[in-house]
């Protein structure tokens, strides 16, 4: 194959070569930008490390390994998706990261410093709305600050109306939780996390529970926020466009036990828009995780081994 | 059609329409007291008694009287053979069941009616003194009773070291304590509100940690990852996440706690409404004695109600704070409270609720 230098290597000089000698998988191909993105953010601090965090919980018939051996970094200010086929332990994962959960072996440094037991340091959202029902959209906010930092009713109430005016809450600052939407709730969830300033935002699938529509927008408002806070983030979901979309780089894990897979660098450029749905870098990645997690056999139904009984007239066909 | 607008009053686990909440309300007092005014006045139902008007040729029977109906059938028919002048007389039911009006006669009287001797008590004395007994039993329980049930509902090895030997002593009748009150108390009020904190107090503490220990977990781990100390869990958010149910469970409560009250007026020197309703009694005065007993029915009622409204307006956050009460008996069964909806939010609550916008569009 090593062509020599003739005139059809002067046409398409370097992907030819790239893809005969080195013949990366589509989903591996970043443009130059992204690839400089990429090492700009290995060069970063490493903010939280996990290193071989194993979770075993008692089960009814002896103990159940829910992680085995998890290990992976995250740099400052990067976007982290963890994926997963459900009962790969990505919950557990985040409690843990948050210190909800005891890690049954293994250890998390967070800026080196290894951290037990739930923290300011590191802010959480929820999939279930957990706002303080009794307190206002500002008070809720102010919990964390008051809380953590000591900080006075007033001192903490002006920050809280920054991040209610950096969350586009500023007309319901003195609503209570019930008066608002769902998409509403999660953006006070994610303001009241940050106003503590973490160093890490820890999401359990925070878009869940919202439809499709509203689930767009707050993931576009949480790359704006993203984008102009110093927060890394690491968000759990089970959606994969969410993951691409969202994330500099997917954690994929494997269920039964939680299994670190690959950590896939998303190819697609930032900024982010939605259009990119349908680029090559986005569909290269959506279908190599989709391999990764609904491998073929599994989603395909067996005609046979689930037979279903006809119960309808015949000629009532509906396809 | 007239099935289109078709209203449905037995649906299972639906709303009421305003229209039938009052109208429901009502009727659920106007039953029983229009069953009692039947058997009051329609004289073919129950009178078991004849009310002797003029006591004729019978031997025993003296004008005013209530004789046995069969007692008096029989002596007139005696008398019919003897040929002499039968005793006349109407139906009327035993003196312990006076008609309505009578009973809402004493009702209106009975405050204005001097006591049959001196030295017993008025009868506005005699429910303030009752009242008085009440507040004391149920507010010394409760300063204890409360933080101590909430304190148990937090803290799994309080509640351990507490709990068994409540449950075990929840058992034993308030009422078996009179005599040792008596003796360690004196003979006054003392043994008196003694009855009613032991009557209240342990099922209190068991009620309050059952309660705090329904609090959404979700929210403590919220809190937790908020940099909340063990502290801070407790007083600012297992405290006012719990507040509303605690505040439904002392309602049922107080209410616990007035049906102790007659036994433990019993004690040592009776007084109180119990002496007056046993006076009334003794007298053979029963219009009075279901006077006082409707006294102390409307009493808790209007307490209840009054908590109720009161309820509204303590707690802000609530769907239903300030709204406008259409309810005649405000006892919110709603326990699933306000602490953290999970899953479909608005949809799912009964009341309509108030969204104020939707998500108003992202891109900046």
């Amino acid at each position: 194959m090593s062509a020599s230098p003739s005139s059809s290597s002067i046409i398409s000089p370097s992907s030819s070569n790239f893809l005969e000698i080195a013949a990366p998988p589509l989903y591996r191909r970043q443009a130059p930008e992204v690839a400089e993105r990429f090492r700009k953010l290995q060069e970063r601090p490493v903010i939280l490390e996990v290193r071989a965090l194993s979770k075993t919980f008692e089960g009814r018939s002896g103990p159940v390994l829910a992680l085995d051996r998890i290990t992976f970094r995250a740099h400052r200010r990067e976007f982290l998706c963890i994926i997963g086929p459900s009962g790969c332990g990505k919950s557990t994962m985040a409690r843990m990261i948050a210190g909800l959960d005891r890690p049954s072996s293994g250890e998390m440094l967070l800026d080196g410093h290894p951290v037990d037991g739930p923290g300011p340091d590191r802010g959480m959202v929820f999939q279930g709305y957990t706002l303080f029902p009794w307190l206002t959209v500002r008070r809720n906010i102010m919990f964390g600050p008051q809380v953590s930092r000591g900080l006075s009713d007033s001192e903490a109430a002006i920050e809280a109306d920054e991040w209610i005016e950096i969350v586009g809450l500023s007309r319901f600052a003195d609503s209570y939780p019930h008066q608002l939407s769902g998409g509403m709730k999660q953006r006070v969830a994610i303001a009241r996390a940050l106003a503590n300033r973490p160093r890490i935002l820890v999401m359990d699938e925070p878009f869940g529970a919202l439809d499709a529509q509203t689930r767009a927008q707050m993931q576009a408002y949480l790359l704006q926020i993203w984008k102009q806070v110093d927060i890394t983030v690491v968000f759990i979901t089970h959606d994969l466009d969410e993951a691409i979309y969202l994330a500099d780089r997917v954690l994929i894990l494997d269920a039964h036990p939680g299994r670190v897979r690959e950590l896939m660098e998303v190819p697609v450029p930032r900024p982010r828009t939605r259009d990119q749905f349908t680029s090559t870098e986005f569909t290269a990645a959506r279908q190599h995780l989709d391999e990764l997690i609904h491998p073929p056999a599994a989603v395909t139904v067996d005609p046979e081994a689930t037979r279903v009984r006809r119960m309808t007239v015949v000629g009532d066909d509906v396809e | 059609m007239t099935k289109r607008k078709k209203t449905t009053w037995l649906r299972i686990r639906g709303s009421l329409t305003p229209r039938q909440h009052l109208t429901l309300g009502v009727l659920s007092f106007i039953l029983p007291v229009g069953l009692w005014t039947i058997v009051s006045y329609v004289p073919f139902v129950w009178h078991p008694m004849m009310r002797v008007s003029d006591a004729g040729d019978a031997s025993w029977f003296s004008a005013g009287e209530l004789v046995d109906r069969d007692a008096f059938a029989e002596e007139n028919a005696r008398i019919g053979t003897l040929k002499g002048h039968p005793a006349q007389g109407t139906p009327a039911n035993p003196v312990f069941l006076p008609p309505p009006h009578a009973v809402a006669k004493a009702l209106f009287t009975g405050f204005t009616t001097p006591p049959a001797r001196p030295e017993e008590p008025w009868l506005h004395q005699a429910l303030w003194h009752s009242i008085q007994i009440i507040f004391w039993g149920f507010f010394v329980s409760s300063m204890i009773g409360v933080p101590l049930g909430i304190v148990c509902g937090a803290i799994p090895s309080i509640a351990r070291l507490t709990e068994p030997f409540i449950e075990f002593f929840r058992y034993l009748p308030a009422p078996a304590f009179g005599a040792l009150a008596v003796a360690v108390l004196g003979i006054n009020d003392a043994p008196k509100v003694a009855i009613i904190f032991v009557g209240t107090f342990f099922q209190q503490v068991l009620v309050i940690s059952n309660t705090a220990r329904r609090l959404e977990p979700a929210l403590l781990e919220a809190a937790q990852t908020l940099g909340a100390s063990r502290k801070h869990l407790l007083t600012r958010v297992v405290v006012p996440g719990i507040i509303v149910d605690v505040y439904t469970d002392m309602r049922v409560l107080l209410g616990w706690a007035w049906t102790y009250l007659i036994v433990a007026e019993l004690i040592g020197v009776s007084s109180g409404i119990t002496f007056f309703i046993n006076q009334q009694a003794k007298y053979r005065a029963y219009d009075k004695v279901f006077a006082s007993i409707v006294l102390i029915g409307l009493i808790g009622l209007a307490t209840d109600v009054l908590l109720a409204r009161i309820g509204r307006r303590l707690f802000p956050w609530l769907p239903t704070a300030k709204r406008r009460g259409r309810r005649i008996l405000p006892v919110e069964t709603n326990r699933s409270g306000p602490g953290g909806s999970v899953g479909p939010d608005e949809d799912s609550l009964p009341l309509p609720q108030p969204v104020l916008a939707a998500d108003n569009a992202v891109s900046t």
